[in-house]
């Protein structure tokens, strides 16, 4: 895409921060040549860490050249978390969303550091207001830096914290409701609380605002030590498929990701993937 | 005064140390799904060291994962700290302990 093309998605994206996607998959550097023949791949994400906005990947800049949308997904912001939020990480991301003219970034519903520890994963938060408050001025702080809009993420948990206030759905909704924040809805990570933590899909799909949902992740996972473990290592189950239709049977979602980290399969299984995601979509969407 | 932020500061941080460093599940939490979180973090950072230095599972084979533990144990991941310091340091944790050789510094004068 030239300039003009960049300066049509740019004026798309003022309209329509959350602007029609279509069916993309994670960008990892080891699937990169996958991707770039897969058919059916409408765009990308990224995970901003990954990146250096000085030494972006050939294969990804070439993606974008071709016109496909390229956007930032951060893992490391601790949106959650009590303490200060790390502006730094916040910066890099609008960096990494600035030079692939993203039309949008995002990281979890989640905290990853407190008391000097890092744990390298999503750690849930506790439902409650005093949480929900953290997590809105952090978000707030957030969309400041960033010259792009913001969406969160439902994460898997395999714990709970005592106590709840809200449900999850319910909590998300506050925070769009207080930040005008998106939120990105990954079905695998609602299956994965529906296994784990007793969360009833439908009602969370009831409560959730439809309306400010800018896209939707899809994953495999795999059981074990009686828990669903959210892999992206393994493939996409079929009750989490049902998810995704279930979802486009209330609303068409402005794009939909799958997400694949490890053991990554043949073009031919990913490719498989794609198709059932959009032979789900279009089984949500029938009357 | 005590803040709720400030309250859940402290409660973060009592879970990620029950978690990474070894410290007691905190009250209210499912002690299971604790010991199953704890394992899940542990696997995730031995799979990145794994990922940036295949030359330790290499080397280490069969015994990669229960060094890896051990070391896990001794040095929780501090936050500031890199993933790929993270696997440099259990690289010299494994020299340290004598579990690997010192690597040999490349001499172009050695025949």
């Amino acid at each position: 895409m030239g300039a003009a093309g960049a300066a049509v998605g740019a004026a798309a994206a003022v309209a329509d921060p959350f602007g029609a996607l279509g069916v993309g998959i994670g960008w990892r550097p080891e699937i990169d040549l996958s991707i770039s023949r897969l058919p059916g791949v409408d765009w990308v994400e990224v995970v901003a860490e990954n990146l250096h906005v000085e030494h972006l990947p050939t294969s990804l800049l070439s993606l974008k050249d071709r016109g496909l949308p390229v956007l930032p997904h951060a893992v490391s912001l601790s949106l959650g978390g009590a303490e200060d939020l790390d502006t730094a990480r916040v910066e890099h991301l609008a960096a990494v969303a600035d030079a692939l003219d993203a039309p949008l970034a995002s990281d979890h519903v989640c905290f990853v550091r407190a008391g000097g520890l890092d744990a390298g994963h999503l750690i849930p938060l506790p439902r409650t207001r005093e949480a929900l408050d953290v997590l809105v001025d952090n978000v707030k702080l957030t969309q400041s830096i960033l010259g792009v809009p913001f969406a969160a993420e439902n994460i898997a948990a395999v714990l709970e914290w005592p106590d709840a206030e809200l449900s999850e759905a319910r909590f998300l909704a506050e925070l769009t409701e207080r930040t005008g924040c998106g939120l990105i809805i990954d079905v695998a990570n609602l299956y994965a609380n529906a296994r784990n933590i007793g969360t009833d899909p439908e009602v969370f799909l009831d409560e959730i605002p439809l309306e400010k949902i800018a896209y939707v992740h899809v994953a495999g996972g795999v059981d074990r030590d009686g828990v669903y473990h959210d892999t992206h290592a393994h493939p996409v189950r079929p009750e989490v498929l049902e998810l995704l239709a279930e979802l486009r049977s209330r609303t068409e979602p402005p794009g939909v990701l799958l997400e694949r980290d490890d053991d990554y399969p043949s073009d031919t299984e990913l490719a498989g993937e794609l198709a059932a995601i959009r032979a789900a979509l279009a089984a949500g969407a029938r009357p | 005064m005590t803040t709720g932020r400030d309250r859940l500061a402290g409660q973060q941080a009592e879970l990620l140390t029950a978690l990474l460093a070894g410290g007691p599940s905190p009250p209210g939490f499912d002690e299971n799904r604790v010991h199953v979180e704890r394992k899940l973090l542990r696997a995730k950072r031995r799979r990145v060291v794994g990922y940036l230095r295949p030359d330790l599972p290499e080397a280490l084979g069969d015994r990669f994962a229960a060094l890896f533990g051990a070391y896990a144990d001794e040095r929780p991941k501090f936050a500031g700290t890199r993933a790929r310091e993270d696997a440099d340091a259990f690289a010299a944790w494994l020299v340290e302990r004598g579990e690997l050789p010192k690597p040999r510094r490349w001499n172009p004068f050695r025949r």
